[in-house]
């Protein structure tokens, strides 16, 4: 009598590709970090083709220009949209770095300091200004001066936000290089460390309108963003591949499925 | 601030207003300030529930209370800029207007961080691989039907008049609707997430 | 039966010492890094001061030759030492390196403090960063090259600790906390020369 042969599972590539992509393990994870894509297309939508507030205006423009600049612009939809996506800054500049950073063998109070300072640099340094520049295109007949006030505030809020930025970039770029499981490679950590370092340069935007060092300054802002763009592609593609390097037996949902009683192991085809 | 000011008010009228309602509407700001965070517990409640839930990583839920910490600071924010707007009632009237303005923006527009919550907290459940889910499944429709809901309201500043306006019925009431029922329900759908918990058919691995 | 060859090739390669790269691969990639960006506000600089020779040149002749010519014997003498203590890491000689690499230490934390005793007066007389574009470049270079040599410190720090407490301290670890150093020496040079010395 021949032995029942045991359950087989179906063989990976005969399974319809949608099916197989909501079956994947680690299905939350891949969610969070695609929407970083998302927010960004949105993000740079908002702030550039629609509104041309990036790159930022010249902190010297005329009294007029800056009036006719706030009241005009589709500043309000702009602001609507960011405000929609807004919530998704959490998941961009928390979740999608959580990734990694729970897998990494550091002190878990560089953890929460990263997250607290990203929390805190989202609504200081982006939904803030954005608000401000929804709010001066919202009523015409505003005065002029109470206008240019909301141009200053609301670019110093966005290029001069520091220390609400430098908290989270110290944090990730202690824990990349600290970490002993080099879930990120060590020179990433180092670049993590110029991004701290940009938040420095920045400072200068508070102090003076003049180039180089005004907010859309060849130093406090072009070479900024030269560095910092980069980065945040390196960053992104770096955490998709620890991502899918991650061994099946450290996710939680793995772990259950095999320590229940009901658990069959696929036979591994050699 | 019920009725809610309507946004067509010229800033004289609202200059009055906050003259006319200046102690009522102080005494609002300053409970406002101190219980600004009093929602803050029961979400954090929710978070822990949901780092109980099995996924592959604990993400939706970290991401849970970076949204939580965003949504009611943005509150704070509307609350300042009520209390500032009251705080020297013979100011320029224009300027009184404009802080009214920006409280209303904060106050009503932040659906943000509320959408990304709900959102975490559908997906956690639906991709929870527990053989006995620590939420109901009908949660995360419920969640997902919420964040429809809040939308309109993030185009309040787009508009003056209709119901998108921030005294309109999309934006104001179905928004604050949506949120109370939304509390209310969690909170009931809580008690029994906690008292279950401990319960488990299966040894949970560490 | 094994020919001469096999021989020669069952040995394993030795590399002549010195050839290899001290320190750490991911720390030379942050020290080339951090060089070329000092290098692009130097560059600026220079332009700028191409356009505004008499403001740059009137602002520098207020700079105390001085104490920057002492911060550079400071940075310079504490490097040596920094060296020194390394080659002792190497050579197995790990008390001398330990005391060679704490009187680093003590003389380069000296370049804050006169740093402090070079900027406070100038504060306190109204010459603010702020005042005009050379006063800007050279309060952010000065201050951005202060804040590395915070860092140095720090990293001194630990590689001390490190030495005093392990029984065979990593060699890479001290190789790396030295060549930072002598990158800060190596930038102040640069910084000395250009705000200081440039007239």
């Amino acid at each position: 009598m021949s032995e029942p042969t045991a359950a087989i599972e179906p063989i990976a590539s005969v399974q319809p590709k949608k099916i197989r992509w909501l079956k994947n393990k680690k299905l939350d994870q891949y969610l969070v970090f695609w929407v970083v894509p998302v927010f960004f297309q949105v993000f740079g939508l908002v702030f550039v083709p629609l509104t041309w507030m990036m790159p930022p205006m010249s902190p010297d423009k005329p009294l007029a220009d800056i009036v006719t600049f706030m009241q005009t612009s589709p500043l309000e939809l702009a602001l609507s949209l960011y405000i929609l996506v807004s919530g998704l800054g959490a998941v961009v500049t928390v979740g999608a770095y959580w990734l990694v950073l729970a897998r990494m063998a550091v002190s878990p109070a560089i953890k929460y300091a990263f997250l607290a300072g990203q929390v805190i640099g989202s609504v200081v340094g982006a939904l803030l200004p954005v608000s401000l520049f929804g709010l001066a295109g919202f009523r015409s007949g505003y005065d002029p001066e109470t206008l240019a006030m909301f141009y200053d505030f609301a670019y110093l809020a966005y290029n001069g936000s520091l220390g609400c930025f430098c908290l989270p970039w110290l944090a990730l770029s202690l824990a990349i290089i600290l970490d002993k499981n080099r879930i990120l490679p060590k020179w990433l950590g180092y670049y993590t460390a110029w991004q701290y370092v940009t938040e420095l340069f920045a400072a200068s935007v508070w102090l003076t309108t003049a180039q180089p060092f005004g907010w859309n300054g060849y130093l406090a802002f072009y070479f900024n963003m030269l560095l910092y763009v980069p980065w945040q592609i390196i960053i992104f593609f770096q955490i998709y591949k620890a991502l899918k390097n991650q061994p099946e037996d450290e996710l939680d949902n793995v772990r259950l499925e095999r320590s229940l009683p009901s658990y069959q192991a696929v036979p591994a085809y050699s | 601030m019920w009725p809610p000011l309507s946004p067509q008010m010229t800033p004289e009228d609202v200059a009055a207003f906050y003259r006319e309602h200046h102690s009522a509407m102080l005494g609002v700001v300053v409970i406002c300030n101190i219980l600004g965070t009093v929602l803050v517990p029961i979400f954090a409640t929710i978070a822990v529930q949901m780092m109980r839930i099995v996924n592959s990583s604990k993400v939706f839920a970290v991401t849970y209370i970076a949204a939580i910490a965003m949504g009611a600071t943005a509150f704070i924010i509307a609350d300042y800029c009520w209390g500032v707007a009251l705080f020297r009632p013979d100011r320029n009237p224009q300027l009184i207007s404009l802080l009214n303005d920006l409280g209303w923006i904060f106050f009503i527009a932040p659906v943000g961080p509320l959408i990304a919550m709900n959102l975490c907290l559908a997906g956690a459940i639906y991709l929870d691989a527990r053989p006995d889910p620590v939420f109901p499944r009908w949660v995360a429709h419920f969640n997902v039907v919420t964040a429809v809901l809040s939308v309109p309201a993030a185009f309040a500043i787009t508009t003056k008049t209709g119901p998108l306006a921030w005294d309109g019925s999309l934006s104001f009431t179905l928004r604050l609707t949506t949120l109370a029922v939304y509390v209310g329900v969690m909170f009931i759908v809580l008690l029994g997430v906690i008292s279950r918990q401990g319960d488990e058919a299966v040894e949970m691995p560490a | 039966m094994t020919s001469s060859a096999d021989a020669v090739m069952t040995k394993p390669p030795t590399t002549p010492p010195g050839s290899q790269l001290a320190g750490e691969g991911s720390m030379w990639f942050f020290i080339i890094g951090d060089l070329i960006i000092f290098s692009v506000y130097f560059v600026f600089y220079t332009w700028h001061r191409g356009i505004n020779q008499e403001l740059f040149l009137e602002s520098q002749l207020q700079l105390n030759q001085g104490i920057g010519f002492i911060n550079t014997l400071i940075l310079l003498t504490s490097s040596l030492f920094i060296a020194l203590g390394a080659q002792s890491v190497h050579e197995g000689e790990y008390r001398r390196a330990l005391a060679l690499m704490r009187t680093a230490f003590f003389i380069g934390a000296l370049f804050p403090v006169l740093k402090m005793v070079e900027w406070l007066p100038k504060i306190n007389a109204g010459i603010t960063p702020g005042e005009n574009l050379f006063y800007l470049y050279y309060y952010i270079m000065t201050g951005l090259h202060l804040c590395h040599v915070l860092l140095g410190l720090v990293i001194q720090a630990f590689v001390l600790r490190h030495l005093a407490s392990e029984k065979t301290p990593d060699a890479e670890f001290v190789d790396s906390g030295a060549v930072y150093w002598h990158m800060v020496d190596l930038l102040w040079i640069v910084v000395f020369a250009m705000f200081y010395l440039m007239r």
